[in-house]
């Protein structure tokens, strides 16, 4: 049991002074303010629309425009602190003073991984907490379909996190890893056309178009499908205390966690040998 | 005395992205720092020496040979880096920690807390002179004070060995004087220092031993008064007249500076001294100091360098 506790008590103080100093970045504030100011200016936006209208369009417009906001600009504080945990401290040489302590790679990676994630929880939290209370006070019911998609967009960061932080741990500066964490966010959410793709290229018959389908086939078996955790249909066309319909939350769970994993192994693969 | 820290037949080669833009940092490095030393680890950049300090800490690996910190092989083992301190050059400390902030997250990862670590952040407040500094942000700092919070991690551990990157470079006198007392006073406790630095006034003060290297190369290494030879001596008297200034050129010593009646003359430090005795004797001088004037470490460098540049090519 000590083994345990000493093991963790290193990534724990890591994580916390990662989570201290990343929440002062002026590119992630700039993010959240950004992200507040659209939340919050929805219900301007919305005001301009005809309120009794039956089909509650300027509620819609509100869940459309927040849903929206909390995914991009969520995502966007997601791949920036991921990208440039690592990096910005062998760039500052703060990594230096850790490793050349009674730190092992694996428990700083988990320190500094871990520290990214409280970063994206509280601005997750922030944008949330304000759509929260938009919804709540335009319809006088706890939206508590809002806090599953807000768990469920967790995951899904979690995801990307896990896979930029292991890009960045490869590269030199935050640049290249914050492309990856992109490309996995854009492909992520586009892999039911790479189901479409194999189907197409399947039917020609022609070779070419086989290995492609195979391709297809195989990225779409690999890359994670993003769009599962997506319930923003629901979010604006149904109740707000409705549970969530046509997602399994644990297996999502499950989901996220296992990509998690992938990506913070492929992390530690490149990071465990690194010469910093 | 033992050495704590050993290399044999260490080698880095870095690899290039094409064939032939390999470089080889470090070749065939035997290293012996014994404990209880200051020894100044010298060389320009680009020679090695930042590559074989990375090496030691187990920042980066070497392509051959081995390292042996305190008898053991495993220097990336939890014990051993119990045992090392360590100050980066330049390192960036956040500046929205106070002082004793950051010295309790670096204690942490030694493993310190509760009364342990409130000692020990304390003591080396102390140590380095920032007690009344402790409870201000970083921000506010001065260039020196950093330096001083960047050895209080360093020392936070209360290490055996220090492993030290241009510990005073960018310091003003005052600042260098007493973070030079500072690493003084550690080696009167018994504590091991490696210094790497450009600064050799600096380190002709305080090191006992120095190595220079150049191109991945251990040039030379040795005891400082061991290496530094002694170049000449300098005689100050008084009674001179023109006719003696002429007479002593005789015995091999020359007039550096007059003023009055009062000279200071230079001889090879191969002459014989007793025959300038006599001299001054005889001719009613009145010898007000001798001083031996040995090579300074810079002179040194310069010498050991140049060969080796000319060696090359």
């Amino acid at each position: 049991m000590n083994g345990i506790v000493s093991f963790f008590s290193g990534p724990a103080y890591i994580a916390l002074y990662t989570y201290r100093e990343g929440i002062r970045k002026k590119v992630l504030i700039g993010f959240l303010v950004l992200s507040l100011l659209v939340i919050f200016g929805s219900s301007f936006i919305s005001s301009f629309l005809d309120p009794s209208s039956e089909t509650d369009i300027d509620l819609k417009l509100i869940k459309d425009i927040c849903v929206t906001a909390i995914s991009i600009f969520g995502v966007l504080i997601t791949i920036y602190i991921s990208a440039s945990v690592v990096p910005g401290e062998v760039e500052s040489k703060v990594i230096y003073t850790i490793l050349s302590k009674p730190v092992r790679r694996i428990q700083y990676l988990l320190g500094k991984f871990l520290g990214a994630q409280m970063i994206i929880i509280v601005n997750l939290l922030l944008m949330g907490v304000l759509f929260f209370m938009a919804l709540y006070l335009r319809q006088g019911v706890m939206p508590t379909l809002l806090l599953w998609s807000l768990l469920l967009t967790y995951f899904e960061f979690l995801i990307v996190s896990a896979f930029t932080f292991a890009f960045s741990c490869a590269a030199t500066s935050p640049l290249v890893p914050t492309i990856g964490g992109l490309f996995i966010y854009i492909t992520g959410n586009l892999t039911e056309y790479l189901k479409d793709v194999e189907h197409r290229a399947g039917q020609t018959g022609q070779a070419l178009d086989k290995i492609i389908g195979d391709i297809a086939s195989a990225l779409h078996a690999i890359l994670p499908n993003l769009q599962n955790f997506s319930i923003k249909m629901q979010i604006i066309n149904g109740q707000p205390n409705d549970p969530p319909t046509d997602v399994l939350i644990p297996n999502l769970i499950l989901y996220g966690l296992v990509y998690c994993l992938a990506g913070f192994a492929c992390a530690y693969l490149v990071f465990w040998r690194k010469e910093v | 005395m033992s050495a704590i820290i050993k290399t044999q037949r260490l080698n880095k080669i870095y690899e290039g992205a094409l064939r032939g833009q390999d470089v080889h940092a470090l070749k065939d490095l035997n290293l012996e720092i014994p404990e209880g030393q200051i020894f100044g680890y010298l060389g320009p950049n680009g020679s090695g020496k930042t590559t074989t300090v990375k090496m030691l800490l187990g920042l980066i690996f070497p392509t051959s040979g081995s390292i042996e910190i305190m008898g053991s092989k495993s220097i990336s083992s939890s014990t051993i880096k119990r045992n090392i301190g360590y100050l980066p050059e330049g390192a960036y400390y956040p500046d929205f920690l106070q002082g004793e902030e950051i010295l309790a997250y670096y204690g942490r990862l030694y493993g310190l807390k509760g009364k342990d670590l409130k000692r020990r952040i304390d003591e080396t407040l102390e140590m380095v002179g920032m007690q009344r500094a402790r409870k201000r942000l970083l921000r506010g700092y001065s260039k020196g004070m950093r330096q001083r919070i960047g050895l209080a991690q360093a020392l936070i551990s209360d290490p055996s060995i220090l492993i030290l990157d241009e510990p005073t470079t960018g310091l003003d006198p005052i600042a260098r004087k007493e973070i030079r007392d500072i690493l003084l006073r550690l080696r009167t406790e018994g504590k091991t220092l490696l210094i790497s630095s450009h600064e050799l006034l600096e380190v002709e003060m305080i090191c006992d031993r120095v190595g220079i290297l150049f191109d991945g190369v251990m040039q030379t290494v040795g005891a400082i008064d061991e290496l530094l030879i002694q170049r000449d001596m300098l005689i100050e008297v008084d009674g001179v007249t023109e006719n003696i200034v002429s007479e002593v050129a005789t015995y091999g010593v020359k007039l550096e500076d007059r003023i009055g009646t009062r000279s200071k003359f230079r001889m090879e430090a191969s002459s014989s001294m007793y025959d300038v005795f006599e001299l001054c004797k005889s001719k009613s001088l009145r010898i007000l100091s001798v001083t031996p004037r040995r090579e300074s470490l810079e002179e040194l460098f310069v010498r050991v360098i140049g060969a080796a540049e000319a060696a090359r090519r």
